[in-house]
């Protein structure tokens, strides 16, 4: 592992220790999706990018993030105006989503039906 | 459907050994945070030595599913047509299968299709919105780094969103490179020779080019990112700050990008956006920037043009847009995009000339014209523009005649021999020659984009005859293609 030489700047270690990082549980069941808009004493939303959220694309060009209930509630008391849009607990991919047993197989087999393979196999 | 890690690992491996001719399965050597093998594929048809590269990743942020997926199949669409002569239809695009053997045949696919298998496996298994590696970050109770704040390029410079917080999703790790997922993707940067690269993710339906931490500008020179300081966790610091480009790779990064915005939409509509990454938010440490940064930082590195793929819209929620029900049509826009890449990486020149000639000279004299003389005003900009454009699908259909690339050849020998007596004239043999040749490619091409650009070429080289290669030279460096000729008359 190769660690670079802070050049000009304050040590990682300092610097990481000063950044304005909003709380997040190491663990989260909850997150949410929501958008952030300027608030009555939070004008600034580049500031949010200061913040070390985790962004989303947004349709509309605004900020969208996911963010868990203590992270939304640092933004209202910085400030800013948080629209909850979507609550996504915290669960594995869908059942459904996955490809099945047996189907990576068949999908290969049909896909290359026909081709010659190696005698080895 | 996503595949999990193991039955894609069990694709590439399957792939590696039933058609060796095609595939060769390397374990990269470094496993990931949790121990589990990485795996990249190299894809060629026929042998040979070193060839040109593209290398595509997927799979870095790990909620973004589809990828993985896209790029097997990608691999394998590209096998059924090179072995059955067949051509690859997605939607309304067609690849030929000529245009494919050409690329299997020319290129070496560096494909990576899983970069953070444990992200993969948190995803299906824990958390369906999991991003980052499974790094365990000492005293704290966070997990994880961002890869894709990872590599070494302005690392540690939070601007935008980077974060020195091992907490934030966008954690960039505790050194460049600390992980070895990362680790991975410099090594085959290193090792295997990339000319062009793509790190594919999802969503938001872009093409995204460097630079990702400051808008990029191609005037100031000295405005270089080697020059700014790294691991600060802090901002540029330089309020107003623009990155420095080339302007001919900024016209190359713009000229191939749109090529892929093209062949995405042909696929069924879908309207990608090509543009600076930081369009879609500022970072640094990514994939994309680093891939591009490289030749920049050591100038003895090759020079690797790298963009990020944001594949799949927005359909209403993060959840559903980063891992719909049936990415079926996204991944074949995707695979679509991909093939583009692979085709606007093949460099035609350089083909024809090592393959027929067998050495460099001309190409290197052609190649000086273009980075030294066309690259540097506009209007020399248009013409590698116009060259860049058309000579994927030339390639094709000059390779797949035995005369034609002969002649080609022929004339790369001829030109390149010109390049280097500035004051001779250019002969009016020569140019009845390249003539015929145009003409040839514009009777067999099926493109009127490409015969616009053919007539243009053609009412040039009319009114260089006679004039000295440096006259010549001159002319097109201050006159560009547009409005060259429209309808193309083959002479005699």
């Amino acid at each position: 592992m190769r660690h670079l030489p802070s050049r000009g700047g304050l040590r990682v270690e300092e610097a990481a220790a000063r950044q304005p990082a909003l709380p997040g549980p190491a663990s989260p069941d909850m997150r949410f999706e929501a958008t952030v808009h300027a608030g009555r004493r939070a004008g600034d939303l580049d500031a949010v990018a200061e913040l070390d959220l985790d962004r989303v694309p947004d349709p509309e060009g605004g900020i969208r993030l996911l963010l868990t209930a203590e992270g939304a509630a640092a933004l209202v008391s910085r400030g800013y105006e948080v629209r909850l849009l979507d609550v996504l607990p915290v669960r594995p991919l869908d059942a459904e989503l996955f490809a099945g047993e047996g189907a990576t197989l068949a999908w290969l087999e049909r896909a290359v039906q026909g081709i010659e393979r190696h005698q080895a196999s | 459907m996503y595949r999990t890690v193991a039955q894609l690992d069990f694709l590439t491996g399957l792939l590696a050994a039933w058609f060796p001719q095609y595939f060769t399965r390397i374990q990269l050597p470094e496993p990931s945070v949790q121990g589990r093998p990485v795996y990249a594929l190299r894809m060629r048809a026929g042998g040979g030595g070193e060839r040109r590269g593209v290398l595509l990743v997927g799979g870095t942020h790990a909620r973004e599913l589809m990828n993985p997926d896209a790029i097997v199949e990608l691999s394998v669409d590209l096998l059924v047509s090179h072995a059955n002569g067949t051509d690859i239809v997605y939607g309304g695009r067609t690849w030929p299968a000529n245009d494919v053997r050409i690329i299997l045949e020319t290129l070496d696919l560096w494909l990576l299709p899983c970069s953070n298998p444990d992200g993969r496996d948190y995803v299906m298994t824990v958390d369906d919105l999991w991003r980052k590696n499974r790094r365990d970050n000492p005293s704290t109770p966070c997990d994880g780094v961002d890869l894709n704040r990872n590599l070494d390029v302005l690392w540690g410079v939070t601007e935008g969103q980077t974060s020195c917080s091992p907490c934030s999703d966008v954690y960039c790790g505790p050194s460049a490179l600390s992980e070895p997922e990362t680790r991975n993707v410099q090594h085959l940067l290193d090792t295997r020779r990339v000319d062009c690269f793509a790190d594919v993710h999802s969503y938001s339906e872009l093409i995204l080019y460097p630079w990702g931490h400051a808008p990029t500008q191609t005037v100031d020179a000295t405005k270089r990112f080697t020059g700014l300081p790294n691991g600060t966790c802090a901002g540029l610091g330089q309020p107003g700050y623009q990155e420095y480009m080339l302007p001919a790779d900024l016209q190359r990064f713009q000229t191939v990008g749109q090529r892929i915005v093209d062949a995405i939409a042909a696929v069924r509509g879908r309207a990608y956006t090509n543009q600076a990454s930081i369009g879609l938010y500022p970072t640094t440490g990514t994939h994309g920037d680093y891939a591009y940064s490289r030749h920049i930082a050591n100038p003895r590195l090759r020079k690797t043009f790298g963009y990020t793929f944001e594949t799949g819209p927005w359909v209403g929620n993060a959840r559903d847009s980063f891992h719909p029900a049936d990415p079926t049509l996204i991944k074949r826009d995707a695979k679509s995009g991909m093939l583009a890449l692979m085709q606007q990486c093949i460099c035609a020149i350089e083909l024809i000339g090592s393959r027929f000639l067998g050495r460099e000279a001309e190409v290197s004299a052609l190649r000086r014209v273009r980075d030294e003389l066309l690259g540097t005003t506009e209007a020399g900009r248009e013409w590698i523009a116009l060259f860049e454009r058309v000579q994927g699908r030339l390639a094709a259909t000059v390779l797949g005649d035995e005369r034609l690339s002969q002649e080609g050849a022929e004339l790369i020998e001829t030109v390149g021999r010109l390049l280097q007596e500035e004051s001779a004239p250019v002969p009016a043999d020569v140019v009845e020659r390249v003539q015929s040749l145009l003409g040839e490619l514009v009777e067999r091409s099926s493109s009127e984009e490409d015969r616009a650009d053919l007539a243009a070429v053609g009412t040039q080289l009319s009114r260089v005859t006679g004039s000295s290669v440096a006259d010549a030279l001159s002319t097109l460096r201050h006159q560009g293609p547009a409005g060259g000729g429209t309808a193309y008359q083959r002479p005699g």
